[in-house]
């Protein structure tokens, strides 16, 4: 069996973020990068699945500058077999389309079975990559997934949708799956495998090269929403209190008119 | 040609313990953090994720002496390799480099009680078994240690025996067959006490011959005694271990007879040093809590973030910790390379590795000093900024407070670790491996030759010249305190103290500052900033504190012509141009509170 792992670096979710000097995307100066969460559990996954099988080979693939690698270490760490890096300092530009179209291209003639994705990225949040890679690839997509089975060439998952509601869905490889939150605890890496991890493959190339589609969109510009108006905490005695809160509601809202 | 791990410095190159005292280091020759490789980043990120997942949320449970938690923690730390780093590839080991081993330290010191379980057991307890054991016992013992299977601790303390170890009165006898030394005596405050299950148990032979033994919890004789009350880390087991007619079989000595010694002391140089990456790691975390904090709470509607009373206090402590992280890497970069000449796979290859650390044992000794301190200032302050809250133990800021004490004292209190820093490397001067009294001569005339030096305009130019001053001044007292006390100076600890605070200063600033240039020229402009304002805020700490050490130390030791023209050096090569000492501390007091993260 031969699976194909999509990962993608995303900054600390933490940092304090600031518009770039484009007003495009974020700054990415002076942050922390992390592995992005949705990928993890397509790790987890993936990596689960090459246990189960035994004789799989699983690739992690991931596009971006130089220092990607860091994260796709975590995943060969985790138990990915070989790393493909495609180089790309802008990727943080490319739509949706673009990303999926490179990945395919990539995989296109290696005949991969499963694709693992995360069901959306942290920072950019399109939540299309994976099902574009399906159409272009004409493999089945299931999207969002949180539980996952593989029995007897037959994949079966179970699905989260709106509302907490959940579907069973039975698929037939080759196909690629979305993973939601949900789906596994990923594991931490082992020190013995981090050392481990240090001897496996991890080649780069370029990802224009595999770049086949034009770009169908692009950000106008990106902004922090407008601060609206604070909440305000009103202190004092009960009385006082109470005269103060019908008087604001009086003149401010239309609860007492 | 030797190279280190990271293919990086020749071994001519590397700096004797102690010599940075008298050498003029460039910053390449140092090690950071910002050289971390990307497998040694991952390792801090697993232990990290494992103890804020896995350790953080029991925390109360643990103080409590719910020890199941700690024993299930570490066998869980056993499963991830976090007690392997040190141990041979040959019994499954990892042999990680000291950087990596200080990165999981720092990281494992936010479990707080179960640190202490960690630490112990991958340090005292399981160092000596590594360093001396034979192929036989290290067969049946270690893989048991560094899977987490068995917990292990190490006995040398005893109830009339603290700083003077070789004081012990526990004895050992060899039984009439031969096949056992009986063991009689009382271990005192044993870390990991209560559920360990390999004992390092020092005792003498006859009386007279210091010597280490294995000893198994199943062995007959060794009664576990009850669980001390303590003021703070109350989830660590701190026990007596009492020996009444304990039966330990001959193979069990651990290392020669008679050479005890050599292995307790040893031992506690990597102890000292980790404990400086322990508590670096837990001063970021309390420090991070003081930050949130003041951003939390209001007064006169405003956060007290915002006021320069609070700005002052996070600003001191952010480059104090600076400080500290810089040491302790430092110091970790030093023992690799160092470790890194000798031979794998030579007979003697263990001895020649203790001699690689102990040469840094001046070194290790002001790591635990200094970042011990740096620690305990940071818990009071974090207290202090939460106000009564500070005082509930709601809040965690009072168990940072209570659980930092024990840092001064645990692994040679910070009063013996200062008397051997200068002893250390006056000692080392007069064997002649460190031309001390050549440099204290040259320091002597520059004392009397005046000086028109003009400091350049470029970035760190004045620290760099507060550096090479407060080097001056250290040789100028140690070399008044020799002349005069000659080899009695040992018995003149008050002398030797203030000396010990000079060396400390010294290396603290030279680690910060040459970091801080290292790194540079590669990070945003921002971050250019924050660097040069922790340099210049720690700075100014450091010529204060060298000021008030040299000053006392001069007192101590001089009087009349001698005395006057010593305290005119003290001010003249503690002088620092602190210009914009106030917008520094207000930069990296704003930036915290706006990151709410330690800075660096």
């Amino acid at each position: 069996m031969k699976i194909l792992v999509c990962i993608k670096q995303v900054p600390d979710m933490e940092s304090k973020f600031k518009v770039n000097s484009e007003n495009t995307w974020y700054d990415s100066g002076d942050l922390a990068w992390r592995m992005n969460e949705y990928d993890e559990y397509a790790v987890e996954q993936a990596v689960q699945l090459k246990e189960q099988q035994g004789d799989a080979d699983l690739t992690v693939l991931c596009i971006g500058p130089d220092r990607v690698k860091e994260t796709m270490k975590k995943a060969l760490a985790m138990g990915c077999d070989r790393g493909a890096h495609l180089q790309d300092d802008e990727s943080h530009k490319r739509e949706p389309l673009e990303i999926a179209s490179i990945i395919a291209e990539y995989a296109r003639d290696k005949e991969f079975d499963v694709v693992f994705t995360g069901m959306q990225s942290q920072d950019r949040g399109s939540g299309q990559v994976g099902v574009l890679l399906g159409e272009i690839l004409d493999m089945s997509c299931v999207t969002t997934v949180i539980e996952f089975g593989f029995e007897a060439g037959e994949i079966k998952v179970k699905r989260e949708l709106e509302g907490g509601v959940k579907a069973k869905v039975k698929t037939t490889t080759p196909a690629v799956l979305t993973c939601q939150l949900g789906l596994n605890t990923p594991r931490y890496p082992t020190l013995p495998n981090i050392m481990k991890a240090k001897k496996k493959e991890l080649l780069s190339s370029p990802a224009a090269d595999l770049l086949k589609v034009d770009s169908r969109q692009n950000t106008q510009t990106m902004y922090f929403p407008e601060k609206k108006g604070v909440g305000l905490v009103l202190e004092g005695e009960i009385a006082d209190l109470t005269d103060e809160l019908i008087k604001i509601l009086k003149e401010k809202t239309g609860v007492l008119a | 040609m030797t190279t280190n791990y990271l293919g990086e410095k020749m071994a001519d190159t590397i700096l004797k313990g102690g010599e940075y005292l008298i050498a003029d280091l460039a910053c390449e020759d140092i090690f950071t953090p910002e050289d971390f490789t990307d497998e040694q980043k991952q390792m801090g990120e697993t232990t990290e994720q494992f103890i804020v997942n896995e350790i953080m949320p029991h925390i109360d449970e643990i103080d409590k002496q719910n020890f199941d938690i700690v024993v299930d923690g570490m066998q869980k730390c056993g499963e991830l390799g976090l007690l392997m780093m040190d141990s041979p590839e040959e019994y499954g080991g990892l042999e990680l480099d000291k950087a990596s081993s200080m990165l999981v330290s720092e990281k494992v010191s936010m479990g707080g009680s179960f640190s202490v379980a960690y630490a112990a057991h991958t340090g005292i307890g399981t160092l000596p078994l590594i360093y001396y054991g034979t192929p036989e016992q290290k067969e049946k013992y270690l893989e048991k240690i560094t899977s987490g299977e068995w917990i292990a601790a190490y006995c040398l303390t005893e109830p009339g025996s603290g700083s003077d170890a070789l004081g012990a009165q526990a004895s050992a006898v060899l039984s009439e067959d031969g096949k056992h030394y009986i063991l009689n005596g009382t271990k005192q405050y044993i870390t990991n006490g209560g559920f360990a299950q390999l004992y390092t148990v020092f005792a003498k032979i006859d009386k007279e011959h210091f010597t280490a033994f294995l000893v198994e919890k199943s062995f007959e004789g060794l009664v576990v005694g009850a669980e001390e009350k303590k003021l703070g880390i109350k989830g660590s087991s701190t026990t007596q271990i009492i020996l009444d007619n304990c039966k330990v079989p001959v193979e069990n000595v651990l290392g020669e007879i008679g050479k005890g010694h050599k292995i307790a002391f040893n031992v506690l140089n990597v102890g000292r040093f980790k404990l400086g990456a322990g508590v670096t790691g837990a001063s970021k975390m309390a420090l991070v809590e003081g930050i949130k904090y003041a951003n939390e709470r209001k007064q006169f509607k405003t956060p007290i973030a915002k006021f320069g009373a609070i700005k002052e206090k996070i600003a001191d402590l952010t480059a104090k910790i600076f400080a500290s992280e810089s040491l302790v890497y430092r110091l970790a970069g030093d023992l690799d390379n160092k470790l890194a000449t000798i031979e794998k796979g030579i007979d003697n290859y263990y001895e020649e590795y203790q001699k690689g650390i102990e040469e840094y044992a001046p070194e290790c000794g002001i790591s635990k000093v200094f970042c011990s301190e740096v620690l305990a200032k940071t818990v009071d302050e974090v207290v202090q900024i939460h106000g009564g809250y500070g005082f509930c133990s709601e809040y965690p800021a009072e168990r940072y407070y209570r659980d930092e004490r024990i840092n001064r004292i645990f692994e040679g209190t910070n009063e013996i670790n200062r008397l051997l820093i200068p002893g250390m490397i006056l000692r080392k001067s007069m064997k002649g491996e460190l031309p001390l009294q050549a440099e204290a001569m040259k320091a002597f005339e520059a004392l009397m030759t005046p000086s028109f030096e003009e400091i350049e305009d470029v970035p760190f130019a004045a620290e760099k010249a507060l550096l090479k001053n407060m080097k001056t001044l250290f040789l100028i007292l140690a070399g008044a305190g020799v002349q005069k006390y000659m080899d009695k100076i040992a018995d003149e600890q008050e002398i030797l103290m203030a000396a010990a605070d000079i060396a400390i200063q010294i290396y603290a600033l030279e680690s910060a500052l040459l970091r801080a240039e290292k790194n540079y020229d590669n990070v945003s402009e921002s971050k250019k900033e924050l660097y040069l304002a922790a340099v210049k805020v720690f700075a100014f700490d450091a010529a204060e504190a060298t000021g008030s050490a040299a000053r006392k130390g001069a007192f101590y030791i001089e009087e009349g012509d001698t005395l006057t023209m010593i305290l005119s050096g003290v001010r003249r090569f503690t002088k620092y141009d602190a210009t914009g000492l106030l917008q520094a501390k207000r930069l990296l007091a704003s930036a915290s509170s706006e990151s709410e993260k330690y800075l660096f």
